[in-house]
């Protein structure tokens, strides 16, 4: 298949209904082939544990690509330099990014807005917004930038607009605006990095400045601290958006997304937390033992693997290294699973990396 | 529900206790671990350092090394209560395999007999009476060696009985003694205390084995505080962190993690000697499943000889799997698991060759590399070079993590790689299969195990003259 055929099938995928499992394996394999032809790296990996698309029948024995080798590797079906769009992760190792390329950003762009509007904006056309992340000028390579950018120009009022700037975070139109929207009574929404609200809330609570945001106003944040902010434990941290902004936990949504995929996943709020997040139609989160990659059943902790077929370009499936357990309705991300926790005098990988640094 | 730690002169009703489980082969352990008040602390330093000063201190070095012989007999021997509850529990605790660790002790434990604690002696003091008071020194004058009052040991790992190194050179030394245990294996450091406490009880006053939350400030400040020196294991980040909350007169005696490899000559593979060697280098991996500072994680091995590297890679291969029949690879955490699962994956995204059995993997590179580490538990990085003198440079840029280097070659090839290793940053040169068993007196990471712990005292040969002077039978 070309890459436009691939692209076609993507799309209509997305826009289809068909949600079974038969449809998603049949795609899956057919892009499993078109990266299998056209991604070296990729092919090289499978052909190494015998998995061609020859011997591949199950979508679920398509190999998965651990998101370390996206420092290692260029996985990428186009050529790189015709690749519109590079995203490129935020964290380095070894003074590397990983990288995920796009030929162009129909596909990202379809996924993101096709999952984005259902989660959510839950049935409104558009809301406010107000974005707590540098613009994509700013970081041209973010994809979290590029998907706040999409949201507000697709989801958001002409009114909507970001708060972070060059000279970082503008606080003074920030409590304008949210007073502004308490005084009134459409709904609105902030979104941002997740440790890009704990300076607002601090800055709030040393004010003791709260608000409370009209009916059907709603948060968004995602990625975790990062040692960007001080770290807050999960309840600790929508207690005091709830308590900051008036919208309940349950209006809180934490987006799970990665720079090394095409999709996101949302949970449906976090009244409880850790909250049960799951992907689109396109997309199948997988809990399984990261060295054997077997499935493990429900209820047992392993790591998660996401299979998303929007991001045809590279690979579909993707190991993560996060720990996770299956649940009723999707997974519980349970924290990492890097192996930080060598216990023994043999220097490990992550130490020996960060000398290596210097 | 066993009692981790050796606290004298605390009253035993008063000290708090946080219960952890371990469970491993279908076993599990409750453990008891002290968490002394501040207080408590402060008094355990005190009682500790006024009984090395009055008792350990006079003891001549030679009985002290005495008392050890028999704590360490005791050990080794299979029908003792102390050795029946460390072969019993410490593959509980670690997870290794029974057998493993039953050898493995024994190995270890030998070096710690009377020669071999002679053989420590006077390694570093050439004549130990040093200890015992001043000596004739050979630039004129006299000269003793003054023990820290005390000595915190700060120990890290799950390898058991490692703390038994610095335990016993600072008994040796005659320091108070106070050792913080690890929380993956919080036992064999009491234990020892106990049996040594039962041998002399006057010496079992003189050491305290304890444990705090590692980083926690509030438990470990009291024994930063009045330590004299403190020896420490673990990573770079958590010795750091220790150097920092130290008083800066306190001698602070740092071992940081580290990673060694092996470099096997063409002269030593042939048909008959390279299986051989495959097999000791397959028992350096999997003692302690390469948790220890001397455990290989990479091979170099030389083109040339009637074995080629690939072959021998494969060899090691056939001997893991064989050695994974005898003794199991302990039960992985999630976390190591994906660990390793990274490792062989990135291997296989760089185009290396992976030869794996279920647990155990092999990275074979045709082309010479850097050092770099594997994911222990098994995982060993085989790598081929023209010959051996290409090692020292691939390995000099991780100078700061080198110790051991296991190395098989004729006596002038070892000569020579010995000389570049040295140079680049290698403080052991072991034979294969003897990895993790540093011989008595070596030198950990190059220095000196005992005399580092002490200061030395000294009268001027002019003010030995002098006090001629004044003596009552002058002329």
């Amino acid at each position: 298949m070309r890459q436009d055929d691939i692209i076609e099938a993507v799309l209509g995928f997305i826009d289809g209904r068909d949600e079974s499992d038969e449809a998603f394996g049949q795609l899956a394999l057919t892009i499993f082939a078109y990266q299998f032809a056209n991604n070296l790296p990729y092919r090289r990996f499978c052909s190494a544990r015998g998995r061609t698309p020859l011997t591949v029948r199950a979508w679920r024995d398509i190999p998965a690509v651990p998101i370390s080798a996206f420092k290692d590797a260029t996985l990428s079906c186009c050529p790189p330099e015709q690749a519109s769009h590079v995203f490129m992760t935020s964290g380095t190792t070894r003074g590397v990014r990983g990288r995920s390329y796009h030929p162009n950003l129909r596909v990202w762009e379809r996924s993101m807005l096709g999952h984005f509007r259902p989660r959510f904006m839950r049935g409104l056309e558009r809301i406010r917004i107000g974005v707590l992340f540098p613009d994509e000028a700013a970081l041209p390579n973010s994809s979290l930038a590029h998907y706040l950018a999409l949201a507000k120009r697709e989801c958001g009022t002409p009114d909507s607009r970001g708060f972070i700037g060059e000279t970082g975070l503008d606080l003074e139109a920030l409590i304008e605006t949210l007073t502004e929207a308490e005084a009134g009574s459409e709904p609105y929404a902030l979104l941002g990095a997740s440790y890009s609200f704990v300076p607002v809330l601090d800055a709030l609570e040393a004010g003791g400045r709260r608000f409370r945001l009209p009916d059907g106003s709603r948060i968004l944040d995602t990625g975790g601290f990062k040692g960007q902010s001080r770290e807050l434990q999960a309840d600790e941290f929508y207690d005091a958006l709830s308590r900051a902004f008036g919208v309940p936990r349950s209006a809180c949504i934490n987006m799970y997304g990665m720079t090394e995929l095409s999709s996101q996943l949302y949970d449906d709020g976090n009244a409880v937390s850790p909250a049960v997040k799951s992907g689109p139609h396109w997309v199948r989160s997988r809990v399984v033992d990261p060295l054997t990659g077997q499935d493990l059943p429900p209820g047992e902790t392993g790591v998660i693997l996401h299979h998303d077929l929007a991001h045809f370009n590279c690979a579909a499936a993707i190991l993560t290294e996060d720990a996770g357990v299956i649940v009723p309705g999707g997974f519980l991300l349970l924290g990492r699973a890097d192996g930080a926790d060598s216990r023994g005098c043999s220097v490990a990988v992550e130490e020996f990396l960060k000398a290596a640094q210097g | 529900m066993e009692r981790a730690g050796h606290l004298p002169g605390l009253d035993p009703a008063a000290i708090a206790w946080r219960e952890t489980r371990f469970s491993a082969w279908g076993q599990s352990v409750d453990v008891a671990l002290p968490v002394l008040s501040s207080a408590q602390a402060q008094a355990l330093g005190n009682h500790v350092r006024s009984h090395a000063e009055s008792h350990l201190r006079q003891l001549p070095v030679m009985q002290i090394v005495e008392t050890i012989d028999r704590a360490i007999a005791r050990l080794l021997d299979r029908d003792d209560p102390y050795r029946k509850r460390a072969e019993a529990i410490l593959p509980i605790l670690t997870g290794y395999d029974a057998q493993m660790v039953r050898l493995a002790l024994t190995g270890y434990l030998k070096s710690f007999r009377k020669p071999q604690l002679l053989r420590f002696l006077t390694e570093d003091f050439g004549n130990p009476l040093l200890l015992d008071g001043f000596q004739p020194r050979p630039k004129g004058g006299l000269a003793r060696a003054v023990p820290p009052g005390l000595l915190l040991h700060v120990w890290a790992g799950n390898v058991p009985g490692l703390p038994l190194w610095s335990l016993i050179s600072g008994l040796l030394v005659k320091a108070g003694n106070i050792g913080k245990v690890a929380s993956a294996e919080p036992l064999m450091a009491g234990w020892f205390a106990q049996l040594l406490a039962e041998i002399d009880p006057q010496l079992g006053e003189c050491l305290a084995v304890t444990w705090w939350k590692g980083g926690e400030e509030a438990g470990e400040k009291p024994f930063l505080d009045q330590a004299d020196t403190v020896i420490a294991y673990g990573g770079n980040a958590s010795l750091e962190a220790l150097r920092a909350r130290l008083p800066v007169t306190t001698r602070f005696l740092p071992h940081g993690h580290k990673l060694a490899f092996g470099a096997v000559a063409a002269s030593a593979l042939d048909r008959r000697r390279a299986p051989v060697l495959a097999r000791l280098a397959a028992q350096d991996v999997v003692r302690y499943e390469q948790q220890g500072c001397y455990s290989p994680q990479v091979i170099y091995v030389a083109r040339g000889g009637r074995v080629a590297p690939r072959d021998f890679a494969g060899m090691i291969g056939q001997e893991l799997a064989g050695l994974g029949r005898s003794y199991g690879r302990r039960a992985l955490s999630l976390t190591e698991r994906g660990a390793l699962a990274n490792w062989r994956h990135a291997a296989e995204m760089q185009g290396g060759e992976v030869i794996a059995g279920e647990d155990w993997a092999i990275l074979y590179r045709d082309t010479p590399e850097p050092l770099w580490p594997s994911a222990l538990n098994r995982t060993l990085r085989v790598v081929a070079v023209e010959g051996l003198d290409a090692v020292a440079a691939l390995v000099a840029p991780s100078r700061a993590f080198l110790q051991t280097a296991t190395v098989a070659a004729d006596p002038e090839e070892l000569l020579a790689i010995a000389d570049n290793l040295a140079g680049a940053g290698v403080t052991r040169i072991a034979g294969f299969g003897q990895a993790g068993l540093p011989e008595a007196g070596w030198h950990h990471d190059g220095r000196f195990s005992l005399l580092d712990l002490v200061g030395f005292a000294e009268v001027d040969a002019a003010a030995e003259q002098a006090a001629e002077t004044f003596a009552r039978y002058v002329d």
